[in-house]
């Protein structure tokens, strides 16, 4: 038999095994309360038990038995609560108010009892009532058995006692109930996460866990499920974005690729053309059709892995001193003004070759949309919020504000730009890598439209500084 | 030259062999990385070329086996997977160049050569003498035909290893990543404007010029 779900949750299980241990400090409690209240009643009955006992022995000792004799009928006569009986020392009765001794054997030392009393009321009721009792053989070898009727603390030890198993077994159903309360409770959540993840394992990634804003563990748990949920999401959407970009963006070329090779072929056949250039075309085709493969494969592995790997501690400006070295040719031979400003003494913990990947796109940028006669600048400073800030400033056209959101997309590539060469992977990737060292990019306009020139582009690459 | 190809892909190792033998090169190819290491144990080669990803024994392995029997024949490891850990963990495990797949077979000839090449010279030296270019490593002075030629220090480290790699193709991505030591691939020519530079310095004034562009492949420095 399966038992029902409730007791097969880990909250209710927990239940038990702190009600087990509850159960057991309780037990120690009502044992203590036990022998506090009962016990002490016991004992109270027995030290008055075993002050009569010396009463009557010192009397034995000034008198003797006879005396002692006298003294018993004056005392059974009289209205205490003692049941007396002297013996002699083979144990037949001398005189007392019990018929014979409770006790089946006596070797002579002092020896304690509990046993029952057999009375008759007014009525000729029998009544039983429970008893205790001291026997010890006196100086004289006589026998004297004291005891008494604890009737009365006995109905109070019962009292005690049937207190302490409501209390018990209270113990033990409330925290029963309180179990099964906190564990719906923590099922009720834990069913919402259960469903959730399999929802996602049944492909549905837009499931999100309920968060009932407790604000406790399991909101954090549904909290942070539905962050990866949702970074999941965003990072398959991105895959199945470059799937689609790739696909689009490869086709092209690759058609032209083969309408050239075709071409090619005809000419051939026909006796024209030049076999070497169309190989040669053929071949430059298709290395630009890897090389937006590889573009789009590493903005993809970039923002799948969501952090930069291998970072190390460097000062940006060596960074950008090193692009400078590797630009400021290009930019002479195209006849750009080319500067630099390096604040120095910063420091950032990042991917320098993924840093370096991304300057140099800013770099390929500005000069590629930079007319003759424009320039560049390369900035390395510290914001004011303790940031470090690259940028790459152009006297280009720039970038309308509308677009500027739109052209960090994979492949958008402004209607004006077209004739470039190019896949429009490069400020993806600036993007992506910014995003993967905890940091942002910033478009805004240059230093604006002078005459024919301008307004210019300004693009930002914000990370933090390390620490 | 003796070189070893460890491929799974028959075709691509097929062509490597067809254009390695066209180049005047001796070739051998196993189909996975026990056979590879068979081969590699039984012949002496004098470059490998080894895929990462095969079955039966991965390049990885393969190459950690035979230089922990202490073959040191340079191996360029080819590879599907271009992220930087992979870079670096090819050349922890003993290879001496590593190129990402897809490559223009003009660049894996290129960087074949130049292993083999730098093997050869093992000792270290002072002084590289192409043709009548001359270059001191310790005083960092270039001369021509005795002039002396005034450089720059990047200009400097990009005609050493120019020198060093003599008579051989070494392509763009060659030259950004050995003496900038960038494994990307920058969009525009920025590599070719170092080498113009590099070449006004050193021909210019010259009745023959040493630095000559290789078609489809990158440069070459003749003596």
């Amino acid at each position: 038999m399966r038992l029902p779900r409730i007791f097969r949750t880990t909250p209710f299980r927990l239940t038990l095994l702190f009600l087990a241990l509850f159960a057991a400090s309780a037990s120690a409690f009502l044992a203590y309360i036990y022998v506090a209240t009962a016990g002490e009643a016991t004992r109270r009955v027995d030290q008055l038990i075993t002050r009569e006992m010396r009463t009557l022995q010192s009397a034995y000792g000034r008198a003797g038995a006879d005396a002692l004799n006298q003294a018993l009928i004056e005392r059974a006569a009289s209205e205490r609560p003692y049941l007396y009986l002297l013996m002699r020392p083979d144990g037949t009765r001398i005189s007392g108010s019990i018929e014979e001794s409770p006790l089946d054997e006596f070797n002579g030392d002092p020896a304690w009892t509990s046993f029952r009393v057999t009375e008759f009321d007014v009525q000729g009721r029998e009544i039983n009532r429970p008893a205790r009792g001291l026997q010890e053989r006196l100086s004289g070898g006589e026998i004297l058995f004291v005891g008494a009727d604890v009737a009365e603390d006995e109905a109070y030890v019962v009292k005690i006692v049937r207190a302490l198993w409501g209390a018990g077994a209270l113990v033990i159903v409330l925290g029963l109930a309180g179990g099964v309360v906190v564990s719906r409770n923590v099922s009720r959540s834990m069913t919402g996460l259960n469903t959730v993840v399999d929802a996602v394992r049944n492909g549905d990634l837009t499931a999100r866990a309920p968060v009932r804003g407790t604000r406790d563990e399991l909101d954090e748990l549904a909290v942070g499920l539905n962050e990866m949920l949702d970074r999941l999401e965003r990072s398959m959407a991105g895959h199945k974005h470059a799937g689609d970009a790739i696909a689009h963006d490869l086709r092209s070329p690759l058609t032209r690729l083969r309408a050239r090779l075709e071409a090619s072929y005809l000419d051939l056949e026909a006796g024209r053309g030049d076999p070497e250039a169309a190989f040669a075309q053929a071949i430059e085709d298709t290395d630009g059709v890897l090389k937006t493969f590889g573009a789009v494969l590493a903005i993809a592995r970039l923002q799948a892995a969501g952090t930069a790997p291998d970072p190390t501690l460097f000062d940006p400006a060596d960074l950008a001193a090193d692009i400078c070295e590797l630009y400021e040719p290009l930019c002479e031979d195209n006849g750009l003004d080319f500067k630099a400003e390096r604040v120095r003494g910063l420091s950032i913990r990042a991917n320098r070759e993924f840093m370096a990947q991304a300057l140099a796109n800013l770099m390929d940028n500005a000069i590629k949309y930079t007319p003759q006669g424009g320039a560049i600048m390369l900035r390395v400073r510290r914001r004011s919020s303790g940031e470090v800030e690259f940028s790459v400033t152009d006297t280009g056209p720039g970038v309308p504000e509308a677009d500027r959101s739109r052209v960090v997309e994979r492949f958008v590539r402004l209607e004006n730009s077209r004739n470039q060469p190019g896949a429009g992977l490069g400020l993806s990737l600036v993007v992506a890598v910014a995003e993967a060292h905890g940091g942002r990019v910033e478009l805004s306009e240059g230093p604006g439209k002078v005459g024919e020139i301008g307004p210019g582009l300004r693009v930002a690459v914000i990370v933090p500084q390390a620490a | 030259m003796r070189i070893l190809i460890v491929e799974d892909d028959l075709e691509a190792a097929a062509v490597m062999v067809r254009g390695l033998t066209e180049s005047g090169h001796d070739c051998a190819s196993a189909p996975d990385g026990v056979a590879g290491l068979d081969q590699a144990r039984a012949g002496e080669f004098d470059v490998m070329i080894v895929d990462r990803m095969m079955p039966r024994m991965d390049g990885v392995t393969l190459v950690e086996t035979l230089r922990r029997e202490g073959d040191q024949t340079p191996v360029l490891f080819l590879s599907a997977l271009g992220e930087i850990n992979d870079r670096v963990d090819g050349l922890k495990a003993g290879g001496d160049d590593y190129l990402v797949k897809p490559y223009a077979f003009a660049e894996l000839s290129a960087r074949v050569e130049a292993l083999a090449r730098r093997r050869e010279t093992g000792s270290v030296q002072t002084l590289l003498r192409v043709g009548d270019l001359e270059m001191d490593l310790i005083g960092r002075t270039v001369h021509r035909q005795g002039q002396e030629i005034d450089l720059q220090p990047r200009e400097f480290q990009l005609l050493e290893f120019m020198m060093r790699h003599a008579g051989q193709a070494v392509t763009r991505t060659m030259l950004l990543e050995k003496v900038w030591e960038y494994h990307f691939d920058p969009q525009t020519n920025v590599i070719d404007v170092h080498i113009s530079r590099l070449r006004s310095k050193i021909d210019k004034g010259f009745d023959r010029p040493m630095l000559q562009t290789v078609r489809g492949a990158g440069y070459r420095l003749d003596a």
